[in-house]
């Protein structure tokens, strides 16, 4: 093992005496990459903060941070000003946020350079070619005039400027495309290896962690549940739980069978303390995990696991029939004929003109970063906006101007095209009950059609129980199965998904397209998967569409494309998927 | 879990506004009861006695026309509370249902509203009213009309930015692709998500007209002379401090108590409708 430069033992962070973090040990060696890897309320960030001493007031840390045999916690401002920047830089997930939008790139650099260096133009312009920007003149530009690839750049020169040895990142690519991810993570890990710099990585992506880190840590509930080598981990997890997360990603090169959620969600720490956090959703369990909570238990070569038993092989139970998707070819036509679309917002052109074509039952994925102008077609489509030329088709009746038909036409025809959109947090009314929200939208569907909100509420595998709770009591995935249960429940021939998954954790994103594949073919919905991540694209669709500055630029059937893409942009799309190779245990 | 607080305690953080709430009931079943808990009639004077301080016969003494300041208060409630929760209903009913569809729908709506508003915040607003009232001779209904009108525009302003922020949400865009009418959509889904602005806007205006009716009364204008209400009660024993104090101080404290108690409970509620259900663009 190298020299060790930060030690993280018995780590608790607590609100209001709950513990949120509970036991934490992590230890970074010199020029070490270690990734911290977990869903949304596993605790990673708290730790990150704890680290840097950035927790907020309402919180507190006990336990010990050591950075190179110095205690951090509890220790006053003043040390640990000494400490951030120049010994450990921070980068945050929203670079835009993490730029002061008064100050220029220069300026942001410029401020954390050691002393003597910091009036030295020629030093900004050395940092900034470090991070890959060529342009001197970057330096006096202002945040909002950098795209969004470009803040990341400025806020990694500026969190290294002051040239620490341990950089923590945290989620550092989230809020960004998929390319210029993939851009900025090999600049970290290129930097990382010139620098001989430590990087403490955090994130949710398991597939980003086995790339870019030597060793992995998986946290759950709060605590640590294994840790161990990159390479170790992927091939051979040593938790169900890093398995269960294992078998939830989608892959780019192959389209699943069945897509494998793990079943339940994260519980809260403080709930947990006394058992396995992973008990309640583990296919394996013992009576003995639920007594007492399992100690980290050696595997082999400084691998840890939190699991008293070996795990078995994910169960090779006789793969279901693979979902056939309900496509038919009508005698009547497309479902959606979309010719020639166009939208400019003032100068700028979204849409350049688009044609589609969706068959009723089929499943066409429409591919694109932000900015191409996929948001803006499935709005046209759902005539929220108007489109400035060419024209729509649904059901063979024209749409183009759907927002300006009488309020009677209307009525008669919205309900033929539903969607599901990216936040579930922000498209269920918080003030409406399920039940209350369902039963609108069943009432919107023709009479003979209409399904009562217990059905509907079972179709997406909730409970009717349900009906009777107000939103913000569900988690993301249980929201976005209502929001999916009432575009349903409205009796759509075509579903239109914005990036329904984009906020949801891996597992919970398993689950949910899994149910979209199975409403596709047992109601026979026709589906359009707007998306930006192509493994989820290869799930659920049989033709993808990809699109750029609001063109097409590519079509055909989904896995022809992305296993032989035609257009350069495409191929930089599919090389952009972070891949590592699990052992057959994983392969879905 | 932590077992749940015992039931006989109260969170030290609830005590102002459970506090507030107290205050106010008791306050309106005064008002109510007025009338039979008075111990003389409020009207009637007797100029022998003239004005003298708290006593057994007087529980807050007597004013210059020998009138028992106790029961001209409670008679006096009427006046001072019952227009304020007229003007704090009708200012909010215009309020947030003008501010709903000036951000909700936008356009030409939007621009006259907004227009609308520039001007009556430009307006010299109590002056105007002064001069208003003072000139339609004085009533008191005028008066609660006029106060309507003026207290209308906060309220649309407020509504408008929050109705602004609400239509770009996406449960917005998901009742329209059902095809839903624009009328439901503000009404049934965009207006309960205001309700914690709306139920803290109606007690603040509550207070706004309360203090405004009182400074009107304390002018003269509105209500006739030798009417009990607070305002003019402070005018009326202002010049005899020395005398009796608590003529003129009660109403005031009367006063007071009541437009703090409210705008506590206002924040109180505001904060109470809002938790856990915080939805923002």
């Amino acid at each position: 093992m190298r020299d060790e430069l930060l030690r993280v033992s018995g780590l608790t962070v607590s609100l209001a005496g709950r513990r949120i973090v509970d036991d934490v040990d992590l230890v970074v060696g010199s020029g070490e990459t270690v990734g911290l890897v977990g869903e949304s309320g596993s605790g990673k960030s708290l730790t990150a903060r704890a680290v840097a001493g950035l927790l907020p007031p309402t919180l507190t840390a006990g336990g010990s941070v050591r950075f190179s045999g110095t205690e951090l916690i509890g220790a006053s401002e003043r040390v640990l000003r000494k400490f951030r920047g120049r010994r450990v830089g921070l980068l945050m997930q929203d670079p835009f946020a993490m730029l002061n939008p008064l100050l220029t790139a220069g300026a942001h650099i410029a401020e954390s350079l050691p002393r003597g260096t910091r009036r030295d133009r020629q030093e900004v312009v050395r940092r900034l070619a470090e991070v890959g920007i060529t342009n001197p003149d970057v330096a006096y530009r202002y945040p909002f005039q950098l795209s969004g690839g470009m803040r990341q750049r400025v806020a990694i020169a500026a969190a290294l400027a002051g040239d620490p040895e341990l950089l923590i990142a945290d989620e550092p690519t989230t809020a960004l495309d998929a390319t210029i991810q993939h851009e900025i993570m090999q600049l970290l890990a290129r930097i990382q290896e010139s620098r001989g710099m430590a990087v403490l990585l955090i994130t949710h992506d398991l597939r980003v962690a086995f790339q870019l880190c030597d060793r992995v840590q998986v946290m759950y509930a709060g605590r640590v549940l294994e840790s161990g080598a990159s390479k170790a981990l992927a091939t051979g997890p040593g938790h169900p739980y890093t398995l269960g997360l294992i078998s939830a990603l989608p892959a780019v090169e192959r389209t699943a069978v069945r897509l494998e959620g793990i079943p339940g969600s994260v519980p809260r720490a403080a709930d947990v303390a006394c058992q396995c956090a992973f008990a309640d959703r583990c296919g394996q369990r013992q009576d003995d995990c639920l007594t007492e909570r399992p100690p980290l238990r050696l595997l082999d070569s400084g691998r840890l696991t939190a699991c008293r038993y070996d795990v078995a092989p994910a169960a090779s139970v006789a793969a279901p029939p693979s979902v056939p998707s309900a496509r038919k070819s009508s005698a009547n036509g497309p479902l959606l004929l979309v010719e020639g679309l166009r939208k400019k917002y003032g100068q700028a052109v979204a849409l350049d003109g688009v044609d589609l074509r969706i068959e009723p039952g089929e499943r066409l994925g429409l591919v694109g970063e932000s900015g191409s102008g996929k948001t803006t077609l499935a709005r046209c489509l759902l005539g929220l906006v108007d489109p400035s030329g060419g024209s729509i088709q649904l059901g063979g009746m024209d749409t183009t101007r759907l927002r300006h038909l009488p309020a009677a036409r209307q009525r008669e025809i919205r309900p033929l095209v539903q969607c599901v959109f990216q936040d579930p947090s922000t498209s269920l009314n918080p003030a409406m009950t399920v039940g209350a929200t369902l039963a609108e939208a069943a009432a919107l569907a023709a009479e003979q059609d209409r399904r009562p909100v217990g059905e509907v509420l079972e179709l997406v595998g909730l409970p009717s129980g349900y009906a009777k709770l107000r939103p913000h009591r569900l988690s993301g995935g249980e929201k976005q199965r209502v929001a999916i249960a009432r575009a349903l429940a409205v009796r759509p021939a075509l579903l239109i998904c914005d990036e329904p998954t984009a906020s949801l954790d891996v597992s919970v994103q398993a689950h949910i397209l899994e149910l979209l594949r199975t409403v596709n073919s047992e109601l026979g919905t026709a589906l359009l998967f707007v998306t930006h991540d192509l493994a989820v694209v290869r799930q659920v669709t049989d033709r993808i569409v990809v699109l750029l500055h609001g063109k097409v630029i590519e079509t055909g059937v989904t896995a022809s494309v992305l296993d032989s893409p035609g257009h350069d942009y495409t191929r930089r799309l599919v090389a952009s998927v972070p891949t590592f190779t699990g052992s057959d245990a994983c392969t879905i | 879990m932590a077992a749940p607080v015992a039931g006989s305690r109260i969170a030290p953080r609830r005590v102002p506004g459970l506090i507030s709430l107290v205050v106010l009931v008791v306050i309106a079943l005064v008002t109510l009861l007025g009338p039979w808990l008075a111990p003389y009639d409020p009207g009637a004077q007797n100029a022998a006695l003239g004005a003298v301080g708290p006593g057994a016969d007087h529980l807050l003494g007597t004013d210059n026309l020998g009138r028992d300041v106790f029961s001209r208060l409670l008679a006096g409630a009427r006046t001072a509370l019952i227009g304020p929760i007229f003007i704090a209903a009708g200012t909010t009913a215009l309020g947030t249902t003008l501010g709903l569809l000036a951000g909700f729908r936008r356009g030409w709506l939007d621009a006259i509203m907004m227009r609308l508003t520039d001007l009556m915040f430009a307006l010299p607003g109590l002056l105007i009213l002064i001069v208003v009232v003072g000139i339609a001779g004085g009533s008191y209904v005028t008066a609660v009309v006029a106060l309507i009108v003026l207290g209308a525009p906060v309220d649309i302003r407020v509504i408008r930015s929050l109705a602004l922020s609400q239509r770009e949400l996406a449960y917005v865009d998901a009742a329209r692709t059902m095809g839903l009418s624009d009328r439901r959509i503000m009404f049934r889904h965009v207006l309960p998500n205001l309700a914690p602005t709306v139920t803290s806007n109606l007690l603040l205006s509550f207070v706004f007209a309360l203090i405004a009716l009182s400074g009107l009364s304390f002018l003269g204008i509105g209500l006739p002379a030798g009417t009990p209400d607070w305002g003019l009660m402070i005018q009326e024993n202002r010049t005899i401090l020395d005398l009796n104090p608590w003529a003129a101080v009660a109403p005031v404290l009367l006063i007071t108590i009541t437009a703090v108690a409210a705008t506590i409970l206002g924040d109180k509620v505001f904060e109470r409708l809002s938790a856990g259900k915080e939805l923002t663009a």
